[in-house]
């Protein structure tokens, strides 16, 4: 049978051989290099089967809504559930998920109903958007992977709101507890928050970085920092991403660029699409995505609370999903974003059938407008590195960009 | 017993004459101008290989033109008379993949040669002859040579997309590469690519074996290599792919002409 | 006629309406409760139309709203999706407003109900509404219509934030919701609340929901009663008259007119030969193209499942804001879209196969509908359990580009052929 994973020798890649302004194979980043092995194992990496063997549990969370510091403290390893990095014919994604539910949700069961996530002991999701929830509905009658819980997630951002998301949280913390046999403390939960937090913190350093005239990290290599964030002990990321910044700060770096970009949209996480935008020239130096800015920005702020509560409300008012309604909350923060990192385009990329993104769609951009930015608009399947099509789209793009600037 | 059928496609018209022994005669032609003129065309052609002349045969009639024909009253879907006809000539077949000129069928048959479950994809163009032909045209190769080219082929060209919009314009991009992507992998790639949404429609309804192809494109051998690779076993396919619908419609026609007579 | 020729959609709904009672009237053999319907139909939109005049709010809603809450108030409800799915059917505009829906920026993969509703928005081809009220039932999209909506009416809004399960915490997140909302339209409205007429409104609930029970214990009946052209008037009862007599008085024409033909052995369609499953609803212009297919074949619709079958529950009319909410769960649509997709709405769809005595079941995939075509296979492999074959039909139930009749004919012949062998 032929597999899927087609050996890169005999692939033939529209993109081509890179030539030019920045030459992103030869990084003279180690821990960068270890990052993109890790990514590339993905699913089974060598940690992750380790951790497995000696007896660890390791769960599958979709959704920024998921409240990871529960499953950390309770001793176990929570590993993002994303697709296949390539777009791709989801024949059994299809086949169970009907073609109109977004490629997102097809690539991600259709790598679970062909065993790529079976070490998984606990799925854990939040009542976010239709595709999400049907992958879980899905999920469960058909993978059967033992533990699983789904939380209500409110769209709202009330008091009210706060206090059914606090119960929900409270409840899976009391489900995971009566499932392991165990009490989760609130010292466990104070650990887990700290890890977090530096986590977070540490990305927030490294996207620092990239705010600079020429940033010292390219949108590419970001998103393998980002992507290898979910697929390791926390703590051990920490690690790495302590020497890469520290790697970053001696490498006398600069990426210059013809226009600095934000991408926007549905919940992406491949490198190669930012590489195929990067390798026109346009520089990807902030992301407003489900598996970027929207995972990291907001810590977790005791402020008198207890963890419990203070994760809690960290999770529901974080960096807004365009399911929260009003949406002007995550206008603002992609306003701000544009502000801070001083773009001058945005590039959105709606996967089809993504309805809570497409609807938001018009009203973005029409408010990036107001402030002078443009919208480049793509419709795009999840997975995918960014064909002829699109690279030429955005070659048009960069150069309107580039006229508007003289 | 004689008996007629007659399947009018949208690129071709098909006839059968089957007897006791087996199929007598059987024609495919071109619809021409006029559809009951072609029809009159294709019967004539089948019933003369029978050696016979007249036509007061009992038939029936199927295919996406098969109202247009008034003098067969007795008219039955295509899935029906494509169950009927592949359990005819291929009784282990417990599935039909039947990809025709605008549309891709599966079909799943029982023993007893019935219809169990069916499935159609007829929204797009993708996965079908009419998009070979496109493709035939794009790249500049005769349809009937892109067949054994694949067969040539050391690897597949990726064909991501899977729309066939989108999939022609990736198709233009590997001809016009530098260096040039090599056609014969090209068209491994193209019928990879069709061979992928398929397999799609496939595990909708559930792969059995015995796996049958008709239609058309079942002649394209490099096409069936391809998706025999997919599925991991060979498949069945009949001698003459593309009249198993007409032969299902004469069947039909006897079944209702013994039950007329009893 | 073009949309902005006339005044508005709802003159013209009006008088459709008006007609197609009269016309139903003046035929010997028509049902009473199809006049009924039509007569309720054209009073509900005069209503609307006369809503600024006699100085009541007008509150646009969407899909499963508590809209008792709304007539305890005085307050009077336009139901935005089924305004487009009735201008799709009776007044055949869709083209129009989906046109409109696509310039505002809406993407075609977006629900064309939806985008219809944000169509005839921006055509401001219905009555201003003085409030836009929306949830999160039944899916995405109508969370996210509230907010354009809004915005193209220059009016105020409320949603409501439905929660996914029915926890106790969640049951009283979403009373809370309610108490906000009556606040908010007290406001709006100068109006209070009327709870006794809201109480009252509980009982009617109850009833409405008995006799839906009823009508469809009287279904199954051999051969089958009712026609699949009375669906959508089946569903637009509660729909728009939620808690109201009007669909009391509906739904006890439609269950004694069912009684009468069960009583006398006869069949909606002249000789019963298939009964069949409905799943989902299909294209709502070609139901009545659907209606003499039927006819032609001996096909009857005997049971739809996730829509007009609704569960055992007794709402309590001493809590009425509590019962309004709690019915929210029972909504046979919201069991099956909204919510887990628990084990109990398989076993009820493979118990209602057994009960019904059913051949065969046709699943009307909407391509706009991303949750209830993620039950396809599911439900496909529960009904094979039960030896029930399962056909489905990617459809759309507003655009009229997307089927045709002759497609239809095509593949549900297939299928009836293929039930004939068995």
């Amino acid at each position: 049978m032929y597999s899927v994973k087609i050996p890169s020798i005999t692939r033939y890649q529209i993109v081509g051989c890179y030539r030019g302004r920045l030459n992103i194979r030869d990084t003279k980043l180690p821990t960068l290099d270890h990052f993109r092995v890790v990514n590339h194992a993905f699913p089974k990496t060598k940690e992750i089967m380790d951790l497995k063997r000696q007896g660890k549990m390791i769960f599958g969370w979709l959704c920024t809504y998921v409240p990871e510091e529960i499953i950390h403290a309770a001793g176990i390893l929570p590993v993002r559930i994303t697709g296949y990095s390539r777009e791709m014919e989801l024949e059994d994604g299809n086949a169970y998920l009907y073609v109109n539910n977004c490629s997102f949700s097809r690539s991600c069961l259709q790598m679970g109903l062909r065993g790529e996530y079976d070490y998984l002991d606990g799925v854990v999701a939040g009542s976010t958007c239709d595709g999400a929830r049907r992958l879980f509905d899905l999920w469960l009658h058909y993978i059967k992977t033992p533990f699983h819980h789904i939380l209500t997630v409110p769209r709202k951002y009330t008091e009210r709101a706060h206090g059914l998301y606090y119960e929900q949280v409270g409840m899976f913390k009391q489900h995971l507890e009566q499932y392991l046999n165990i009490k989760i403390t609130d010292a466990a939960l104070l650990q887990s928050i700290e890890v977090y937090n530096e986590s977070r913190d540490l990305l927030k350093k490294l996207y620092e970085l990239r705010k600079l005239d020429k940033p010292l990290i390219t949108g590419t290599e970001t998103m393998e920092v980002l992507n290898a964030s979910f697929r390791m002990p926390k703590e051990l990321f920490n690690h790495y991403l302590r020497q890469l910044l520290a790697e970053l700060a001696i490498s006398g770096r600069a990426c210059p660029s013809r226009a600095r970009l934000m991408v926007t949209g549905s919940v992406m996480n491949n490198p190669e699409f930012i590489q195929s935008i990067e390798e026109l020239g346009g520089l990807v130096v902030t992301d407003e995505l489900c598996t970027s800015t929207r995972y990291w920005s907001d810590p977790v702020v005791l402020d008198g609370w207890s963890p419990l509560e203070a994760i809690s409300r960290r999770y529901l008012s974080n960096f807004p999903c365009a399911r929260m309604v009003p949406s002007d909350g995550r206008f603002e923060r992609i306003l701000q974003l544009a502000r801070e990192y001083r773009i001058d385009g945005v590039i959105s990329q709606i996967i089809r059938y993504c309805v809570p993104y497409a609807h938001d769609l018009p009203l973005m951009t029409e408010k990036l407008r107001q402030i002078n930015i443009p919208t480049l608009a793509l419709d795009v399947e999840y997975g995918t590195s960014g064909s002829g099509q699109i690279r030429t789209r955005v070659q048009a793009f960069l150069e309107m960009l580039e006229t508007r600037k003289k | 017993m004689k008996t007629l059928g007659v399947d009018i496609g949208s690129l071709n018209i098909k006839a059968v004459v089957l007897g006791d022994d087996g199929i007598l005669g059987a024609s495919i032609v071109p619809p021409g101008d006029e559809i009951e003129a072609g029809a009159r065309k294709a019967i004539g052609m089948a019933l003369a290989q029978a050696s016979l002349s007249n036509n007061s045969l009992p038939a029936a009639a199927t295919g996406t033109g098969a109202k247009l024909i008034s003098f067969i009253p007795q008219q039955k879907a295509i899935t029906t008379c494509l169950a009927r006809g592949i359990h005819y000539l291929l009784p282990s077949a417990r599935m039909v993949i039947d990809m025709g000129a605008e549309s891709t069928t599966i079909l799943k048959v029982n023993e007893r040669g019935r219809l169990a479950d069916w499935v159609n994809h007829d929204k797009c163009a993708s996965g079908t002859g009419l998009f070979l032909q496109q493709m035939a045209k794009l790249m500049g190769v005769p349809l009937e040579e892109m067949a054994h080219l694949s067969l040539q082929a050391h690897a597949r060209a990726d064909i991501s997309n899977t729309c066939a919009v989108f999939a022609e314009s990736e198709v233009i991009s590997h001809v016009h590469r530098d260096p040039p992507t090599p056609k014969e992998d090209i068209v491994a790639g193209i019928y990879a690519s069709i061979v992928s949404r398929t397999m799609s429609l496939c595990k909708r309804v559930g792969i059995t074996k015995d796996v049958a192809v008709t239609g058309g494109v079942a002649l394209n051998d490099g096409l069936v290599n391809i998706m025999e690779q997919e599925l991991g076993f060979k498949v069945l396919k009949p001698k003459s792919p593309q009249i198993v619908a007409a032969l299902g419609a004469a069947i039909i026609a006897e079944e209702t002409a013994e039950k007329g007579t009893k | 006629m073009t949309i902005a020729e006339h005044e508005s959609e709802v003159d013209l709904l009006i008088r459709t309406f008006r007609m197609m009672a009269r016309m139903n009237r003046a035929q010997p053999e028509a049902r009473p409760s199809e006049t009924l319907y039509y007569q309720m139909l054209a009073e509900y939109y005069n209503r609307i139309r006369n809503a600024r005049q006699v100085g009541k709010l007008l509150a646009a809603h969407t899909v499963f709203f508590p809209t008792e809450i709304l007539y305890a108030m005085d307050i009077i409800p336009m139901h935005t999706e089924m305004t487009t799915w009735l201008t799709a059917l009776f007044l055949r505009e869709q083209a129009e407003l989906l046109a409109k829906g696509a310039e505002l920026g809406l993407a075609p993969e977006i629900c064309s109900p939806h985008r219809g509703v944000a169509g005839i928005f921006g055509l401001k081809a219905i009555p201003h509404p003085d409030v836009i009220l929306w949830s999160n039932l039944i899916c995405d999209n109508t969370a996210k219509s509230g907010e354009l909506m809004m915005e193209l009416s220059h009016s105020p809004g409320f949603f409501v934030d439905n929660p996914f399960q029915n926890s106790p915490g969640e049951i009283s997140y979403l009373v809370d919701e309610l108490k906000d909302m009556v606040h908010f339209l007290e406001e709006k409205s100068g109006r209070k609340m009327d709870w006794n007429r809201l109480s009252e409104m509980v009982i009617h609930a109850n009833q409405e929901i008995e006799l839906y029970q009823e009508i469809c214990a009287l279904r199954k009946a051999v051969p089958s009663p009712m026609s699949i052209s009375n669906y959508l008037e089946l569903l637009s009862a509660d729909y728009l008259f939620p808690g109201q007599p009007e669909a009391i008085k509906y739904l006890t024409q439609l269950r004694d007119e069912l009684k009468i033909m069960v009583e006398r052995g006869k069949g909606a369609v002249s000789h019963e030969r298939f009964r069949l499953m409905t799943l989902f609803v299909p294209p709502m212009h070609l139901i009545n193209y659907l209606a003499r297919f039927f006819e032609e074949q001996g096909a009857v619709s005997v049971v739809e499942p996730l829509f007009t079958c609704w569960p055992e529950g007794e709402l309590d009319p001493s809590r009425p804001l509590q019962s309004v909410a709690m019915k929210s769960f029972l909504i046979p649509e919201r069991r099956s879209m909204y919510g887990p997709l628990g084990e109990q709405a398989l076993q009820d769809i493979i118990d209602s196969a057994q009960q019904y005595k059913i051949d065969g079941a046709i699943y009307w995939a909407f391509m706009g509908c991303r949750q209830s075509c993620a039950t396809v296979r599911v439900i496909k492999e529960a009904l094979s359990e039960v030896d029930v074959p399962m056909f489905t039909i990617d459809c759309d139930i507003v655009d009229p580009t997307v089927n045709s009749e002759e497609e239809i004919r095509d593949k549900l012949t297939q299928f009836i052929e293929m039930l004939e062998d068995r």
